[in-house]
Order: C-alpha cells, then sequence, then structure tokens
C-alpha cells in the first residue's frame, strides 16, 4: 500500500488489487502512513498463485471495481478523513488478579497465547535496573504502527516475557535490530511466517546466561526464552503486527515463541560471527535473521569432506533468502581440521553448491523465473544456487553452537543478518551477580 | 475489586505503544472516465503480480481501446519503501500518467 499512497500523494488516482484475505492487513498499512481511506480493490487470488485461468477469472470479477475505483466521485471522508481514533491506551490499563490480567491481555491481543507475568510498576521498575537509559528514552519507532519502543514499552513487554532486568541490554539492541532495516516489518507479516532468530556474541551471553551447547535452541531456559518471546512480544505491541489482521503468515512459525541461541566461541575453531561482521571479539552484540525454514541434517561421514558435501548436497534450489549454515563444535573442528578457515567454507558452499543440469527439465518445468527474488535462483539462472549480490554479498554463514554431536542443520530466508552492538551499563557486574544464580537445579533421579 | 485466592492484585501497565496521532491524507481527485487516459500499471516483484496486471491491460484494451497503458516494474515488494534509488525514475514515470492500478501479489 506504501506505493499507492506515494502515488496518491503525487495527484494521481490510484486502484490496488488486494486478496480479499488481506484487507485488513492493506488497511493498516495504510493507515500507518496517514491514507486509511486509500482505494484497494479486493480480489480472490491467494498469495503467490500462478495458475493463469484463476487469475483470470478472478480480475475479469473486479475489473468493473476497479474502473469505479478510480473514477468514482469520492466521498467527503475520502478527500479529508476526518481524525481516527489513535489506538493508544492508558499507561496504567488493568487492576486484576492474575487470571483477570491475563484474560485481559489475551483478549486485547497482547500476548502471544502463553500466560504472562503482570508488568506491574514494581516489575517493570525492577526491570528497568537492566539499563542506565532513561524510561522515557524512546529506541525506536516500529513500523508498520510506528509504536514507539521506550526504555519502559520494552521493561513491560519483558516484564511479561519473564526476562530479568540482565536482558535489557539484549533487548535494547534487538529493538534496534529490528528497526534497523524497512523489510525486517515486512518480514513480520509476510505470508512466507518468516521467524527472527537471534544469535548472541561476546560477554553477554555468558554473564545472561544465554545457552549456546546442548539444545540451545530448545525450551528450557530462562535467557534463550524469554529474550525472543520478549522480542515478540515488541513486534505485536510495538509494530502493531498482529496475526491474521498484519501477520499473514500462511504456515505460521513455531520460532516466533522464541528463537535464540548464544554462538559457542569458546569452543568454535573460528571467529566469533560478530567479529566478521565488523565488531571486536570483546564486544557483545545481537544478530537477527529472519528465517522460514529450519532443517537438520546427519551428515554423510563426520570428516570435513562428509560435513561439507552434506551442506551442498543438502541445499534445495527451491530454497529462499539468507543462508545460515549450524555446526556443532564438534562439527566446527572436524571441519577445521581439514585446514579449512570459516571464509574458505563459505566459499566452498557458494561455489559447489550446483544444481544438476537436468534438475529443472526432470521436474518439467519451464518458467524462466526466479525461484528466490533476493538471491536469484531458478531455471534460467546458471547451475549455482548461491550468488553474491549487491544485497547479499556474503550469501553463506556459519554460526557454531549446540552439544557436541554430529547433527547440523540450515536455517534460510529474510534479509542477510542485522547485528548490533550490546551496550552494558554502568552497574553490569552488580547486575550478574545479582540475577546469575536464577539457574534450574534439576532433580536427579 | 478482585482478587485471586492469596489475595494478590495487580495494577498493570499497558504494553501497547503510543503512537503519535497521524495526519490524515486524503485520495487525489478521480478521474471521469479512463477513456482515452494513460493508465499506469504498477508491479511489485511478487509473482501474481505481472500476471494479475496481464488481465488487467487485456481487458482495460478491450474496454477502453483508446487508453494508453504505461508499465513500471519494481524490484522489490514497494518501490517507495525500498528502492530509494529509483525515487526520480518512479515519480518521472506517476507523472507521465493519468491514474494507477496497481498490483502487489497479495
Amino acid at each position: 500500500m506504501y506505493d499507492a499512497i506515494f502515488i496518491e500523494e503525487h495527484d494521481t488516482p490510484t486502484a490496488t488489487f488486494t486478496f480479499e484475505h488481506f484487507q485488513n492487513d492493506a488497511m493498516s498499512a495504510a493507515s500507518s502512513r496517514g491514507m486509511p481511506v486509500v482505494k484497494i480493490v479486493p480480489e480472490a487470488i491467494v498469495s503467490e498463485c500462478t495458475v493463469e485461468e484463476t487469475i483470470d477469472n478472478a480480475i475479469t470479477a473486479v475489473f468493473d471495481d476497479m474502473v469505479g475505483a478510480l473514477t468514482k466521485s469520492l466521498t467527503a471522508d475520502e478527500k479529508s478523513p476526518k481524525p481516527r481514533e489513535s489506538g493508544n491506551s492508558p499507561r496504567i490499563v488493568f487492576k486484576g488478579n492474575l487470571e483477570e490480567v491475563n484474560r485481559f491481555f489475551y483478549q486485547r491481543g497482547w500476548t502471544d497465547g502463553l500466560p504472562v507475568i503482570p508488568p506491574t510498576e514494581e516489575a517493570v521498575a525492577e526491570m528497568l535496573t537492566g539499563t542506565g537509559l532513561p524510561a522515557d528514552h524512546l529506541v525506536e519507532k516500529l513500523e508498520p504502527r510506528l509504536g514507539k519502543a521506550t526504555i519502559e514499552m520494552i521493561a513491560i513487554n519483558a516484564v511479561m516475557a519473564g526476562c530479568l532486568p540482565t536482558y535489557m541490554p539484549l533487548l535494547i539492541a534487538g529493538v534496534q535490530a529490528l528497526a534497523d532495516n524497512p523489510v525486517c516489518g515486512m518480514m513480520a507479516a509476510s505470508t512466507g511466517s518468516f521467524s527472527p532468530f537471534w544469535l548472541i556474541n561476546g560477554p553477554v551471553a555468558k554473564d545472561a546466561g544465554i545457552r549456546s551447547t546442548y539444545g540451545a535452541t530448545n525450551p528450557g531456559d530462562i535467557a534463550n526464552a524469554s529474550i525472543g518471546r520478549a522480542l515478540g512480544l515488541i513486534t505485536k505491541n510495538g509494530r502493531g503486527v498482529r496475526k491474521q489482521i498484519e501477520d499473514m503468515g500462511v504456515l505460521g512459525n513455531p520460532g516466533k515463541y522464541s528463537w535464540v541461541a548464544a554462538e559457542d566461541e569458546e569452543n568454535s575453531p573460528w571467529e566469533p560471527f560478530h567479529v566478521e561482521q565488523g565488531f571486536k571479539k570483546e564486544d557483545s552484540a545481537i544478530t537477527l535473521m529472519f528465517p522460514q525454514s529450519f532443517q537438520q541434517m546427519m551428515p554423510f561421514g563426520t570428516d570435513d569432506k562428509g560435513i561439507l558435501a552434506t551442506i551442498v548436497g543438502s541445499i534445495f534450489p527451491a530454497r529462499m533468502g539468507s543462508f545460515a549454515v549450524l555446526l556443532t563444535p564438534t562439527n566446527a573442528a572436524s571441519i577445521a581440521k581439514g585446514g579449512w578457515s570459516k571464509k574458505a567454507v563459505k566459499d566452498y558452499i557458494v561455489e559447489n553448491t550446483i544444481v544438476p543440469d537436468d534438475y529443472y527439465s526432470r521436474l518439467g518445468l519451464k518458467s524462466d523465473g526466479p525461484f528466490d527474488r533476493g538471491n536469484v535462483n531458478g531455471p534460467g539462472f546458471g547451475p549455482k544456487v548461491f550468488h553474491r549480490t549487491p544485497r547479499d554479498q556474503d550469501p553463506a554463514r556459519v554460526f557454531v553452537f549446540g552439544g557436541f554431536g554430529s547433527w547440523m542443520g540450515f536455517i534460510q530466508g529474510g534479509p542477510p543478518p542485522i547485528t548490533k552492538k550490546i551496550e552494558l551499563p554502568k552497574n553490569w557486574s552488580e547486575l550478574v551477580k545479582k540475577y546469575k544464580n536464577v539457574v534450574p537445579t534439576y532433580v536427579r533421579y | 475489586m478482585s482478587a485471586d485466592k492469596a489475595g494478590a492484585s495487580y495494577e498493570v501497565l499497558s504494553p501497547w505503544a503510543e503512537a503519535d496521532p497521524k495526519q490524515l491524507k486524503g485520495l487525489s481527485p478521480r478521474l471521469d472516465d479512463l477513456a482515452g487516459k494513460k493508465i499506469g500499471l504498477l508491479c511489485n516483484n511478487k509473482r501474481a503480480a505481472p500476471l494479475i496486471l496481464d488481465v488487467t491491460e487485456r481487458l482495460l484494451k478491450e474496454k477502453y481501446p483508446t487508453a494508453k497503458i504505461s508499465r513500471f516494474n519494481s524490484r522489490s515488494f514497494s518501490v517507495s519503501a525500498l528502492e530509494p534509488d529509483r525515487k526520480q525514475e518512479f515519480e518521472d514515470w506517476i507523472k507521465g500518467v493519468d491514474a494507477v492500478v496497481a498490483s502487489v501479489g497479495d
């Protein structure tokens, strides 16, 4: 809708065909840009449809609506829209017991469906001890709604998610990452169900207890579970991206609950990811990717040749977006033992991930269109799956985390990774000391 | 006032971010008729978009044979939001048409 508004602002009438299920999404986008009356023409073509007969019938059915959108006289509200309700809510929004608070928040659409911790003044004040920034400090406005992610708003959502105050610096940097690229807002709303994946590097990972080893992305660790959850709530309550209103993810993605890991820098043979991104090793950083898929594989063999062959042999041409291979420290050590630097591994993946000559013809594909709009591959684009493009000069990444084992994985989708430095408050060592013992102690049986 | 079994009651802050009120903008005047006009067809990079506009162009030519058609193809989901290097090209194209039909493929 942004282009339609841009065109209307240039004194030119515009009508935009929109799948009928996407009217709420379209109108939210239009309202966020100050033109809630923009003309959409609902049609019955599902996203990404390629069936010409379906499209022909659907557009023929609404052709007159399109003509009307360009020629019918405007109403007074369309010429000069009346102010809409702000949608803002009072700071103190409710009073009740635990169940009532949860019911109220859920019914407002402010949760991820799981129970939340009530964000009382006291709980939020404790959360604010995790940053030296004032509560009213504006970190970012998050598109499309342009909700103000202030320090207090971040802290409120952090309380709800179950965070400890030591996570505040990560959440602030995470919000900066969410606002870094306008594509991030689109990822949150996309039919492709892209989920934020957060990789943590630097000393903050140990200080805040972010898991990098066995089951790093499994449930069970307060940091890994609540940091991603808080940033998901901030996406909902700051961006204003709600399921089937603005978030039109078709299949959905469980990663949207929380998908967080620290890189195992201690056991990786290579430089940490944030160093590749231009930061110092002693810096702490948070990296954001938007994969839509997560695939795990047992390598053909556990030496360097076996692992690398598994990587290039398991990447399917119809993949989309950025790519990262997830290696356990065991896998990384095996590859490094064969003399491979991380750069050499990445170059190998880019150069050797090849589509067999007869791949498309065997499938009966005649289209010469790309599978992946960003990292162009598909029929007619040559044998290589990965290409270095202006959008992404480094299309294959390597992250090292997980337990000592041979399983390996891919995450794929979305724009290139965004990395932000995590700024720690002056009282960081005291904070770490105060909360470091919040760890599970499992009973032996 | 309600309280849970332990007697606890919680006065809670809103997690919903405040947003500044927006200056609302109205639509530009509509055309009297499409006949004889130059109609722009704006296509983003979603794959249904060009197919939708192919049908639109065919129908426009059938029903408004004196109308002229001009296409603009975005490389992304949105020219104005994601292609700052093409802003002038996009503005020049808009100036050259009387109305635009956009397809975003969703």
